[in-house]
């Protein structure tokens, strides 16, 4: 039991959405260096739980991944 | 490092993306075609490219040709292709038709058309890409170099705490064994000039 609660995070509202300050209404297919970080070694967007994106940007990123994925700017699969 | 982070008042240096009249879009075309190409063919296939959308009456708004670049994959047994990205104002009915003249057009691997969000800043992002290559390779390199002054540092401090301990050795080796020994020979006598043990 007290494994599991060492798991959880202390406090959950305590990871922020990284695009919301700066009021992100876009993320472009184009920009590998913002995308970068939310995929893993695999090529597969990481999760939101991780990453503390919030709903609305997540899906913009996947969006934008699925695009550069298209256009062979990213990988599918590794 | 420049990202684009679409902040709602984008800064003026960015030209921005409008159509000029009400009722047309602005579309952004991506296109791939294959790396290692002939000049004049290279030209042929832009100039056809953009003669389509010109058949269709669209204007083009800004142009960014990235140029060589690598793939994620390999798109038709290639491993390196050419990227343009155009950006035309044309009314959205005409979308099908651009479509559907890409896919007959031979020498182009992928294309992708989208629709730009509103007031979307232009960002040329062939010399961005290079700009964030280049600082992450300066990083890098900064890295290895911290890394190789801690690892420096660390090496000095072990040799410093080595000769310590060497010197507090000689230090505790010199000085105990004297003792003893003078004891020793004192004891000896005391006990060889003893008249009661009768030796």
């Amino acid at each position: 039991m007290a494994k599991k609660q060492s798991q959880q995070r202390s406090d959950p509202r305590q990871k922020l959405c990284p695009f919301c300050p700066k009021e992100v209404r876009f993320i472009d297919y184009k920009d590998y260096p913002t995308m970068k970080p939310y995929i893993d070694y695999f090529g597969n967007i990481r999760q939101r739980y991780y990453t503390g994106v919030c709903l609305k940007h997540q899906k913009m990123l996947k969006t934008a991944i699925e695009r550069a994925r298209f256009m062979a700017m990213l990988a599918y699969r590794k | 490092m420049l990202r684009v982070d679409f902040v709602r008042e984008s800064p003026m240096s960015t030209p921005v993306l409008t159509s000029a009249i009400e009722d047309n879009r602005v579309y952004e075309i991506a296109v791939l075609y294959p790396y290692p190409m002939q000049q004049k063919e290279e030209q042929q296939l832009l100039k056809s490219i953009e003669q389509i959308f010109d058949d269709v009456g669209a204007k083009q708004v800004a142009k960014d040709a990235w140029g060589r670049r690598g793939l994620a994959y390999p798109v038709g047994g290639l491993r390196e292709g050419n990227y343009v990205i155009l950006y035309y104002d044309m009314a959205p009915e005409k979308v099908k038709d651009v479509e559907q003249q890409l896919k007959i057009l031979k020498g182009i691997l992928r294309h992708m058309i989208i629709t730009v969000p509103k007031n979307y800043p232009f960002i040329a992002y062939a010399k961005a890409f290079e700009d964030w290559q280049v600082q992450r390779v300066a990083s890098v390199e900064r890295e290895e170099r911290e890394r190789e002054e801690k690892l420096k540092q660390q090496v000095v401090e072990k040799a410093k705490r080595q000769t310590k301990r060497a010197t507090k050795k000689a230090d505790a080796t010199s000085t105990t064994p004297v003792r003893p020994v003078e004891s020793l020979d004192v004891q000896i006598d005391k006990i060889i000039s003893d008249d009661s043990l009768n030796l």
